[in-house]
């Protein structure tokens, strides 16, 4: 390993680390819209009236919290696998980003019930009842009273939990998926392992980047749905 | 990947995950005596409005929560050493520095990193605290000194151990990524006794309990600190 610091390869990583920017934004879009549809099962599920499901919706989100994403990697990575075996299909085929997909859709749902459950808690009842007494039918009321008004309540922990599941896509690499990560490590295995310091700093740079963006993206969302937004005076 | 499911090789790798726990204990709890006070004090720089402190720990913090826990480790653990064999290059000392133990890389970047949630938690606590509380304690004739620890912090803590508790959470949590710098931590100890027989999914499912009961007891921990502290709390006129 050569004992010095070369900005040449810090820039040189860029042109042959943004390609793969298109395979990290397509895992984190897939586990935002399945993982959104998961956490609002499981929201449901823990605001219903049935006291088993409420276990079962509190259970999941415990577990998942305190699961290390990498853990629930390799779990989803080698478990499903074993599982889909008993019944003789063979999952050898399968691309690596659906193991991918699926871990963080886990994650992100668990992630997302809890987002999904505080905004819903926020809107008082009354909105309810004062919508459906008007006429509105309880599906219109959620549509056009509830609905808006909790989506900006959770838009900030939305935003939030989208960024920390764009910092956890990262651990892809480790099952071999090519992204942004994984390509890093394979310019660095080309370059005989010198150099490895410049590139995770073009890669850290790249990420703070795109944090910083979506961080101000959401921000401007907030302040255009923020418009509407009623004040709450103390009675 | 193994044939049959094997029980005997679960109970028995529960055991030596089991015994990672230790490290990844030590690398927390370091960490968290690292950044409870580094924290608090760089949050106040940003609440006072120091100048250039202030900055500092405005683009530490962005960068922190900018880049995957990962890519961090990997910054640390390459460019410490190359730091190091200069530094050590300069004033002729004998140390082979690829034979430190890992735990030594572990503790600067979860250290670091949590600093940084911390100066955020911090930050958010702090100036829930009334201005009135401090100038309160000045008029009584309370110093500096007094008001924080008599006034301020206490009242501080007790908004922020929710947050803390996450932040701790999260810390055990990361310390899985250990694996990269070869710490002996929960992870590492699983996957390498399941290497030899290719028992993955066995370990996982070991891992995945010794963090479940972990985080839980943690969890469990600070709760009963919360009503502990309850006491402090300032009841909202």
């Amino acid at each position: 390993m050569e004992k010095y610091f070369d900005v040449k390869y810090l820039w040189g990583s860029f042109p042959m680390l943004l390609p793969y920017l298109q395979v990290t934004f397509v895992v984190a879009g897939l586990s935002v819209l399945f993982g959104t549809i998961l956490g609002l099962i499981i929201a449901a599920m823990k605001l219903g009236k049935s006291k088993v499901a409420q276990k079962i919706a509190n259970g999941y989100i415990t577990a998942l919290r305190c699961t290390p994403s990498i853990v629930l990697l390799f779990l989803v990575y080698y478990g499903i696998p074993a599982i889909v075996e008993i019944f003789g299909v063979s999952m050898d085929t399968v691309d690596k980003i659906v193991f991918v997909v699926i871990t963080f859709t886990l994650q992100f749902g668990a992630a997302m019930a809890e987002v999904i459950r505080s905004a819903y808690e926020s809107i008082d009842h009354g909105q309810f009842e004062a919508a459906v007494s008007v006429g509105l039918s309880p599906f219109q009321a959620y549509r056009r009273i509830i609905f808006p008004q909790a989506f900006v309540v959770a838009l900030p922990n939305f935003g939030n939990s989208f960024l920390e599941l764009i910092k956890e896509g990262s651990l892809a690499y480790t099952i071999g998926l090519i992204d942004v990560m994984g390509k890093a490590s394979l310019v660095i295995a080309s370059r005989i392992n010198a150099h490895a310091l410049e590139t995770y700093i073009a890669l850290s740079i790249m990420y703070w980047v795109i944090s910083i963006v979506i961080e101000q993206l959401f921000l401007q969302l907030e302040k255009l749905f923020s418009k509407g937004k009623q004040v709450i005076k103390p009675a | 990947m193994s044939e049959t499911f094997d029980i005997h090789f679960l109970i028995q790798t529960f055991f030596v995950a089991l015994s990672g726990v230790p490290t990844a204990l030590i690398v927390t709890i370091v960490s968290l005596i690292v950044a409870l006070p580094l924290g608090f004090l760089l949050a106040l720089t940003r609440i006072n409005r120091i100048p250039v402190l202030q900055w500092f720990s405005q683009v530490y913090v962005s960068f922190i929560r900018g880049t995957p826990v990962i890519v961090q480790i990997f910054i640390v653990y390459s460019s410490v050493p190359l730091f190091l064999t200069s530094l050590f290059k300069f004033y002729h000392v004998s140390v082979d520095v690829y034979k430190i133990n890992p735990i030594w890389y572990a503790f600067i970047v979860f250290g670091l990193n949590s600093t940084a949630l911390m100066i955020e938690v911090f930050r958010s606590a702090i100036s829930t605290v009334s201005k009135g509380q401090l100038e309160a304690a000045y008029s009584v004739g309370l110093t500096n000194l007094q008001a924080f620890r008599r006034i301020i912090i206490p009242q501080t803590l007790v908004v922020a151990l929710p947050n803390i508790c996450t932040v701790t959470i999260n810390l055990i949590k990361a310390t899985s990524l250990g694996y990269a710098m070869s710490l002996q931590e929960i992870t590492l100890k699983a996957k390498v006794a399941a290497n030899a027989n290719y028992n993955y999914v066995e370990a996982y499912i070991d891992i995945f309990l010794v963090y479940l009961m972990l985080c839980s007891l943690v969890e469990y921990l600070f709760k009963r600190y919360e009503k502990h502290l309850r006491k402090y709390k300032t009841v909202a006129a």
